[in-house]
């Protein structure tokens, strides 16, 4: 039966053309829309850290004086990352910041490149399972006594070495040679959700040094340092004295346990450091400590633009428009059609029969209609990453997509055909042969 | 001479039809307002003056590797080298690029006690030498440029001075000459103005601050590098750039060319985007809206084909028939248009509180109603003149 419809709805659609091209030209554009916000709505709040979103905490700390920042800063202070490395509760941490250097290695030909580099802890690979091609982190004894190991990205592998297997080769970054302990396998999480303060979309670093050479080596900040007090700098140890906040700190806290057993370490930290004339915000010590998980993470740091929520928001109301669109259309259509039902219905069809056929041709419409928005879509995405540079990652349609659009166009034109068969269904055969 | 009210009976017989549009249009109405009003103030914030040379500003990196060299030093002979290529007109360090979203932020204290000193808005801090005005492009309304002795190495050197842009001194000294005030970091370090130049923004194109700039005489030796030089000098300029200053030390990383006008575009990205897809979705939904209306008006002169020809028979001018069609299509714009602007207020009103979006201005609803109101007159035009033209014959033809 469903198919004897289906063979209808086309013998219909194909009856009128132009009215039936419009209905469905009208579903497309207002899917195509809606698809392609919705597209790149989905990339953006994407969660990459999946089922470990709640493990992963950032720190934050309320470490300003009074009546300076009235908000949490994203960033902590060198002091208080070196203090709260001493705990064991974490089953991984890591303090992080990025910085940037020359790479040399030992071919003389080799003409030296600039790069960005994170300095972070041996945690942060564990912490955001970065999947090692070769080799693996630094031992985690480095991160208390220093030395000069480095961890690359595969293409920079690729660039520096050819690819091969390059743990125990030397790579020399402002001149200084680093020993290569570890190849990362392509790793570029979107967004960048171990540090989306420095452009959320932007590409994970391919160089990754100890954090415990900082006061060593003296890396450039390559990222935000604020103050809420005037500190005079005078060089790379005042900054490390001051209480200038430019470091974010992770720690991997899998269950409820060592979540709330590290929250006492916090405010019991805070306490003393109350004691020690720091955090002199009359705030409580329990009340001056924040713990994100990913998601609140990425939320808090306005990872989603509001242009972009905007956006899916009028969209939305755009096929809104398209369905009332639809149903007129529908309506006008299916009415014109309503001798040819006064015959069917004379003739022994039921009311829900009658309602299944238009039914199954509003699904038709839809089915076409969303496909051809599919292809907007598509060439809308497109078109964005080409003249906006919007990063490539958010402009793939999603695999989802392609089962969500056909089921919302379906579902649109079923929505706007509801009442139009409905109508239809009740039209009083004897009205109809009588006038014929 | 409208006959409005057989028309509104008509309207009301069959009500789906005339409802069903009634709800496009209040719907359209309510998006394309809003999305007209951001486009138009999106729009305005691309149009701002920044005051500096765009186009003719080409800035690179230079990242120095070699532990041993006198950054002081090495930093001005290498702007001297800059200044001596061809077709360079002006050239500087700079601590940060204009308009690009990131660089230096500061607020100072008009007084000594930092207690009770009032302090300036949040505005950008540039780090320039007597060269940056020229280079920027920059137009010196009061006071003077700095003088070449004037120029600091560092950030802690005494004789501290600053070239501010009007909009600091009108926020901070209404009405007041700015020259020879002084402005206070922490308690000790005092910066004299100098100068006021006519307009300069900072870097950050969203922010409220983005006006107040202030230029100081530290020579930045390090990073970035502003060169003015006529935009069809940029490309020979780039390769210049690197082979001379590669020549004169090998251990440097030269990189990131580009114009401010690039800079500038790529920072205004999102909003040039916003604007597109906007524009886009207005257009679409005006489509939409006056092809669902043909669809409409057609089938309503099918199946109205013996009354308009009745009509005619009775002596009605092809004219009436087609302000019959046009009065209704009115009707429903009117009544749809107010309740539409209606709706595109309170959506406005969501829009403000959720997200950072201004007061939606009335204009917008009202031309909206207006620009519809013209484009569904064409939409009804076409298929009316159509049902103009029965003739009354066809009024007795069939009955």
């Amino acid at each position: 039966m469903f198919l004897y419809y289906v063979d209808l709805a086309w013998r219909s659609i194909k009856k009128t053309p132009v009215l039936s091209l419009l209905m469905v030209l009208a579903i497309s554009i207002g899917i195509g829309i809606t698809i392609t916000t919705l597209n790149v709505y989905s990339m953006m709040s994407f969660n990459p850290a999946g089922e470990r979103s709640d493990r992963l905490n950032a720190i934050q700390l309320w470490s300003q004086g009074v009546n300076s920042w009235d908000e949490y800063h994203s960033l902590v202070t060198y002091q208080d990352v070196m203090n709260l490395r001493q705990s064991g509760i974490p089953k991984a941490q890591a303090a992080m910041f990025r910085t940037g250097a020359a790479v040399q290695t030992d071919d003389p030909e080799f003409v030296p490149i600039l790069r960005g580099i994170r300095v972070t802890d041996s945690g942060f690979f564990s912490l955001f399972s970065v999947p090692f091609l070769y080799g693996g982190a630094w031992d985690k004894s480095v991160d208390s006594d220093p030395q000069y190991q480095l961890v690359i990205g595969e293409k920079l592998n690729q660039s520096l070495f050819g690819g091969e297997n390059s743990v125990g080769k030397t790579v020399y970054l402002n001149r200084k040679p680093y020993h290569v302990v570890g190849v990362i396998k392509e790793w570029n999480p979107q967004p960048k959700y171990y540090d989306p303060l420095n452009g959320a979309f932007n590409s994970a670093e391919q160089l990754f040094v100890p954090f415990s050479l900082t006061p060593i080596e003296e890396f450039d900040v390559w990222g935000n340092s604020s103050g809420w007090k005037f500190e005079p700098m005078t060089g790379y140890q005042s900054r490390l004295n001051s209480e200038k906040v430019w470091l974010e700190f992770w720690v991997d806290l899998p269950s409820e346990e060592s979540r709330s057993a590290y929250r006492s370490f916090l405010s019991h930290y805070v306490e003393q450091q109350k004691q020690l004339n720091r955090f002199t915000d009359d705030k409580a010590a329990a009340d001056s400590v924040q713990l994100s998980n990913v998601a609140e993470w990425l939320e808090m740091n306005n990872v989603v633009p509001e242009d972009n929520k905007i956006l899916v928001g009028l969209s939305a109301l755009f096929l809104c428009v398209c369905l009332v669109n639809i149903l007129g259309l529908m309506l006008t259509k299916f009415l014109k059609r309503a001798p040819e039902v006064g015959v069917r219905r004379a003739i022994g069809a039921s009311r829900g029969q009658i309602f299944a056929q238009y039914m199954v041709e509003v699904g038709v419409i839809g089915l076409f209609g969303g496909l051809l928005g599919l292809l907007w879509a598509w060439l809308a995405l497109y078109s964005l990453s080409a003249k906006f540079d919007v990063a490539d990652g958010l402009t793939n349609l999603s695999m989802s997509m392609w089962v969500i659009t056909p089921s919302i166009a379906v579902g649109t034109a079923l929505l706007a055909g509801l009442y139009p068969a409905w109508v239809v269904c009740r039209t009083k055969p004897s009205v109809y042969l009588k006038s014929q | 001479m409208l006959n409005i009210k057989p028309i509104l009976s008509t309207l009301m017989r069959s009500k789906s039809g005339p409802v069903l549009l009634l709800l496009q249009i209040i719907l359209s109405v309510a998006i394309v307002a809003n999305a007209s009003f951001i486009i138009h103030e999106r729009l305005g914030m691309m149009q701002r003056d920044s005051g500096i040379v765009e186009s003719e500003i080409l800035t690179f990196n230079m990242y120095n590797f070699d532990p041993s060299i006198d950054r002081v030093q090495q930093n001005q002979l290498d702007q001297q080298l800059l200044r001596n290529l061809p077709n360079v007109m002006a050239a500087t360090s700079t601590n940060m690029l204009p308009l690009s979203g990131s660089g230096w932020s500061s607020t100072l204290n008009l007084g000594p006690d930092s207690e009770t000193a009032q302090s300036t808005p949040q505005f950008a801090m540039y780090l320039g030498t007597e060269h940056t005005l020229e280079t920027l492009g920059l137009k010196l309304i009061d006071g003077r440029n700095f003088y070449p002795d004037e120029i600091n190495t560092s950030l802690t050197a005494s004789g501290k001075l600053a070239i501010v842009s009007k909009a600091l001194v009108d926020a901070t000294w209404p009405n007041e000459s700015a020259l020879g005030k002084v402005l206070y970091e922490g308690e000790d370090t005092q910066i004299t103005i100098i100068g006021v130049v006519e307009k300069l923004q900072g870097a950050w194109i969203d922010s409220g601050d983005l006006e107040y700039s202030v230029i100081q005489n530290v020579d930045w030796g390090g990073r970035s590098y502003l060169v003015r030089a006529l935009p069809q000098h940029h490309a020979e300029l780039k390769q210049a750039i690197t082979d001379v200053m590669l020549k004169e030390n090998p251990n440097r990383v030269i990189d990131d060319f580009q114009s401010i006008k690039a800079v500038k575009e790529s920072s205004y990205r999102d909003h040039q985007l916003m604007v597109t897809v906007l524009s886009m979705m207005v257009v679409l939904l005006l489509l939409i809206t006056s092809l669902g209306l043909t669809g409409m008006v057609m089938f309503n002169i099918q199946r109205r084909t013996k009354q308009i020809g009745t009509r005619r028979a009775l002596g009605a001018t092809k004219a009436d028939i087609l302000s019959l069609f046009l009065t209704e299509n009115y009707i429903i714009c009117v009544v749809g248009g107010v309740l539409g602007g209606g709706l595109a207020v309170l959506l406005g009103q969501q829009l403000m509180q959720h997200y950072d979006l201004p007061q939606l201005d009335l204009l917008y609803p009202i031309m909206t109603v207006l620009g519809l109101l013209l484009v569904t007159t064409v939409a009804v035009v076409l298929p009316a003149r159509k049902a103009a033209n029965i003739s009354p014959a066809m009024a007795t033809r069939s009955v």
